[in-house]
């Protein structure tokens, strides 16, 4: 007996040996590994923080001139660009477009180094549905759509659509293609991804009693049916928990495509736009299938920019509005021009505000009190990180050669896209890749962290992420700059969508001052900016 | 608190026991690579395998004294030779003659090292057990071992550490099992320090194998040429190797055959000579790819032709084939001419921002292996091509081997015709690479092909450029989709297709 308990106590002092000598490898394996922690150059950007805390201690600067002009558009981000382009389109009014920051575009801004232009924000857009003419329109006069087919599908340029291999995913040591999981997934989860998608793909296809689809872009166009819109007060996790859909392949894959659309978890999410994620999109084109985007090494910032070549206003960037009045029957709008500090009153006959809501909250606290209080309550915003990071190469793995997105199985960043994915240069001599991080957490700890942490403590967050599929990265990267949204996008909350907070919001002040954003669409999609922004040049006209 | 002996020495057992079946699999199986025919290789592998241990326990009688001394000294050596012999023979494979003598060699030396192991354990424990207990303990342990190592290596080891890093990693276990043996009987053996120091130097060189194995077999592959390098560099975009044997100098790129001095001609007659013979007096040829100046030399034997535009990623590959003598006998000199001018920049992009139309156009691109040549191969490159060329004109585009990868060749001409190109579908045998296809390709609404060539070729004339428009039976035309970028249909036929064949 004595000898088997020795020997019992043998085995597992045997076991804890060779469990060493296993962590002795590692820890050597390691060390072996030549220290690198270098400082990597860079820079960290971010939107004007000192001009909107300027606006939120409140200035008290007196203009030295006047001008007076048919329609101001306050916020020059997509859906103010696409404000001020519909007015040019139908009407000869004299439009001044206000912009805080040094370039237009909002949330679509880029950048660019001696290796490629790339994004900061915003970077695709998938192909518009073809109930959606306004934006096929826009796409045509931007050379998007070269034609159409003899079945009426357009036909894009092919040097937008996204170039394959479009996305990979690293998942259990591989680079799978595409971003479901499928590589090494146990059986039971891939039959309840299976079926999810075919949920997915029916609820692309219900309509609504109204005949509408329940699900479409812009949003405004769905079904008013309840059976649908009544999904708006659960949570994306509710709903897959009434569906049994309990997979943790299926949930992460969920989460992703709610982090990515609208930098909200699950439980943060409302059922019908995680539901809007899937089934909104109903593309056709002639020349491409239809899951493929559009995209462009600067983002959407390309389209930015085409919108803005469309608007035919007069552009003012660096400029901070910081007064809005209404007076007989004109609109003041009070701006310091940030390079010259000289602030200038603006008398317009009407006004656009393209602001996002906390913005126009401060800017319309001052006009008659019958204004309707916006309820700050159910605006809720994304704190996101994206990070440009210029690497010699981005080391190989197995599988899926690198794609236009590299998506990181279990993380909670979005993965990385290959800024130069639609070049035609075969063998780039550097390369550059943008890494978007969202930061759902909303307690205040996690969002003042936000905004004190520093460049070096961002850059080591980035590339511990990065590092899960790609060991020994950093060695690669040269320079790493990094850009901080403290307000990224609007979060589609449980009730937010099709509750009475964004119908008030959008409600005209006056007939004077109109409103747009997709703030207003609860969804921060250049599709939503761009209807909104049309929207609201409609209310305005005739000018 | 100390381990008894017996437990300890028969947990040695059960490890050696596992690690001596693993290198017999990793011998096999290594040997099944290389030499393929795996009955044989695994048959003979574990007839040696197992003569050598007979031989081992034939030997063990020699063993006298000090008995833990020399087990742990033989559980080093078995560590080291089982550990690298591996690494071994993957690097020696191509470059020695007789491969099959160093495989066998270390095969019985390992059997030999594995033989001696139970005996002397046998031995060592023969004053702790009773005859009959012993050999049932050794036996037992011996062959659980031997199960776990049969079941864990098809599925566990080979598919996640390789056979590199799994010889390593037993290398490691034995040369575990021998430094804590060092430590459980300091007192009883002799020349430990000599021991515990040849222990740890074991270990240290198995744990720098485990890690570096894969460059080790990068490296491998590298060497993996049939004949004598005389050239090889590493430019920024690829491997340049140029080898010789008595009858024929051979260039590769990454690894891939370019070309055979041998039969390089009959590539590059069929690739210019029945486009650029029917456009009427052609004035500017256009070359991509084709830095080797093959492609050139032939243009060149048109007295017409004023300009030569070659463009082609890789300095080093223009460079080289403007310097090495033995390379400016094989394209006569043809980038020096005057008439050549030489542009080292992407095809793709040099090609999107050229306003100049050419006569004709030579195509000699890489195989569309990976998505940075797919794209030279795109719809929408073509449409840039179309722009290119001059009222009259043409280009020629190679394109992969028709019989081989036939959904690739056949994706490449539909691609073409899609792009409004009349194309005319041929192809040739080149003995080094096989049965070889070429696409001409014109804008214009017909394709004549003049079947009068010049007489100085060597291979082409115009009744044989008539047998290669003919696709035999076995290779006809077929629908495809269309490479486009945002697709890559091409790249992945072509992975398909060679995969297929290679395996």
């Amino acid at each position: 007996m004595a000898q088997q308990e020795e020997r019992r106590r043998f085995l597992k002092q045997s076991a804890v040996a060779l469990g060493g000598l296993a962590l002795g490898g590692g820890g050597y394996l390691v060390s072996c590994t030549p220290a690198t922690n270098q400082p990597i150059p860079g820079s960290l950007l971010g939107p004007s923080f000192k001009a909107g805390h300027l606006l939120r201690t409140g200035l008290t600067v007196v203009p030295t001139q006047t001008e007076e002009i048919d329609v101001a558009v306050i916020g020059g981000g997509v859906s103010g660009l696409s404000a001020a382009r519909w007015l040019s389109k139908h009407s000869r009014a004299r439009v001044c477009l206000l912009e805080l920051e040094d370039q237009t575009g909002g949330n679509s801004q880029s950048g660019q180094n001696a290796v490629s232009a790339y994004p900061w924000g915003a970077h695709y857009l998938p192909l518009p549905n073809l109930a959606n003419r306004e934006l096929l329109q826009f796409l045509e006069e931007a050379r998007v759509i070269t034609g159409y087919d003899a079945a009426g599908l357009p036909l894009y340029n092919e040097y937008h659509l996204c170039f394959d291999p479009e996305d990979r995913l690293f998942i259990n040591g591989y680079w799978q293609e595409g971003l479901v999981p499928h590589w090494s997934v146990p059986q039971p989860d891939l039959e309840q991804i299976d079926r999810f998608l075919a949920l997915m793909e029916e609820m692309k296809q219900a309509k609504g009693a109204d005949g509408r689809f329940a699900f479409d872009i812009p949003l405004d166009s769905s079904s008013a049916d309840a059976q649908f819109r009544q999904l708006d007060t659960l949570t994306m996790q509710e709903w897959l928990h009434q569906q049994n859909l309990t997979s943790e392949y299926l949930r992460w894959y969920v989460e992703y495509c709610c982090l990515d659309d609208f930098g909200a978890t699950l439980e943060q999410t409302s059922a019908w736009a995680g539901i809007h994620y899937f089934a909104g999109r109903k593309a056709q084109a002639a020349n491409s299938d239809p899951h493929r985007v559009l995209t462009w090494p600067q983002g959407n910032h390309w389209l930015a920019e085409r919108l803005r070549e469309q608007t035919g206003a007069e552009i003012r960037t660096g400029a901070l509005v910081y007064n809005l009045e209404l007076k007989e029957g004109k609109v003041l709008i009070d701006y310091l021009n940030l390079a010259t500090n000289q602030a200038t009153r603006l008398v317009a006959n009407k006004c656009i505000l393209a602001t996002p809501q906390f913005v126009r909250e401060r800017l319309v606290a001052k006009i008659s009190k019958t204004a309707p209080k916006p309820a700050a309550q159910g605006f809720s915003y994304a704190p996101w990180l994206v990070a440009n990071l210029t690497l010699k190469k981005v080391p190989n793995g197995k599988g899926t050669p690198l794609s236009w997105d590299n998506v990181i199985y279990g993380s909670r960043s979005l993965g990385y896209v290959y800024a130069q994915q639609q070049s035609v240069q075969a063998f780039p001599e550097k390369q550059v890749i943008t890494f978007y991080y969202p930061l759902p957490d909303t307690t205040p700890a996690a969002r003042q962290a936000v905004f004190t942490r520093k460049r070096e403590e961002w850059t080591e967050l980035v590339l511990q992420e990065l590092e899960k599929a790609h060991p020994g990265i950093r060695r690669e990267v040269e320079q790493a700059d990094l850009w901080v949204w403290g307000h990224g996008m609007i979060r589609p909350t449980p009730g937010f969508i099709w509750g009475q907070e964004r119908q008030k919001a959008a409600a005209p002040l006056d007939g004077k001052i109109v409103f747009a954003h997709s703030d207003l669409s609860g969804i921060s999609i250049f599709e939503e900016a761009f209807y909104q922004g049309i929207k609201a040049a409609q209310q305005l006209l005739p000018v | 608190m100390r381990i008894s002996v017996q437990a300890l020495l028969l947990f040695s057992v059960f490890v050696v026991a596992t690690c001596g079946l693993v290198y017999e699999l990793v011998a096999g199986t290594l040997a099944s690579y290389l030499l393929g025919d795996s009955v044989t290789q695994f048959s003979t592998i574990i007839g040696v395998y197992l003569f050598s241990m007979g031989i081992g326990s034939y030997l063990s009688r020699f063993f006298n004294r000090n008995l833990i001394g020399w087990f742990i000294q033989i559980e080093v050596l078995v560590a080291l030779v089982g550990g690298f012999s591996s690494t071994l023979l993957f690097l020696l494979f191509d470059r020695v003659a007789s491969f099959q003598i160093v495989l066998y060699l270390l095969v019985s030396l390992t059997g030999t090292l594995v033989g001696l192991e139970i005996p002397l354990i046998m031995r060592i424990l023969e004053d702790r057990f009773e005859f009959k207990e012993l050999v049932s303990k050794i036996f037992t342990f011996d062959y659980i071992g031997a199960l776990l190592a049969s079941v864990i290596f098809p599925l566990l080891l080979v598919p996640h550490l390789g056979l590199l890093r799994t010889s390593y990693f037993f290398g490691l276990l034995n040369a575990g099992v021998a430094l804590w043996l060092c430590f459980y009987f300091s007192k009883e053996v002799r020349w430990m320090f000599f021991l515990r120091t040849a222990c740890v130097v074991a270990i240290g060189a198995l744990v720098t194998g485990f890690v570096l194995s894969d460059r080790i077999l990068a490296f491998t592959e590298s060497l993996s040429y049939a004949d004598k390098i005389i050239y090889s560099v590493q430019s920024p975009y690829q491997k340049i190797v140029l080898t010789k044997n008595d009858r024929e100098f051979r260039l590769f790129l990454n690894g891939n055959l370019q070309f055979s001095s041998a039969d390089e001609y009959r590539y590059h007659e069929a690739l210019v000579h029945p486009g650029l013979n029917s456009v009427p007096n052609p004035k500017k040829v256009l070359v991509l790819g084709g830095g080797d100046g093959l492609a050139v030399r032939e243009v060149l034997r048109y007295p017409s032709v004023e300009k030569v535009v070659l463009v082609d990623l890789d300095q080093a590959v223009t460079e080289l084939f403007k310097s090495h003598e033995v390379l400016l006998d094989l394209n006569q000199r043809a980038l020096e001419s005057a008439k050549v001018q030489i542009i080292n920049t992407d095809a793709f992009q040099w090609l999107k921002n050229n306003r100049e139309q050419f006569d004709f156009v030579v195509i000699d691109f890489p195989d569309p292996a990976n998505y940075a040549i797919g794209k030279l191969y795109s719809n929408t490159f073509y449409k840039v091509l179309h722009q290119a060329i001059a009222p009259g004109g043409a280009a020629v585009i190679q394109a992969t081997s028709p019989f081989v990868a036939p959904n690739s060749y056949w994706c490449v001409v539909n691609t073409l015709t899609s792009c409004g190109f009349v194309t005319m579908p041929y192809h040739a045998h080149v003995p080094s690479f096989g049965d070889w296809g070429f696409v001409l390709a014109s804008p214009q609404k017909e394709l004549q092909v003049n079947g009068q060539f010049m007489a100085q070729l060597r291979f082409l004339d115009g009744a044989t450029f008539e047998q290669m428009r003919t696709f035999p039976k076995d290779m006809p035309a077929r629908e495809t989709e269309i490479n486009k970028l945002n697709n890559q249909a091409l790249v992945r036929y072509f992975e398909d297709e060679w995969a297929k064949y290679l395996n």
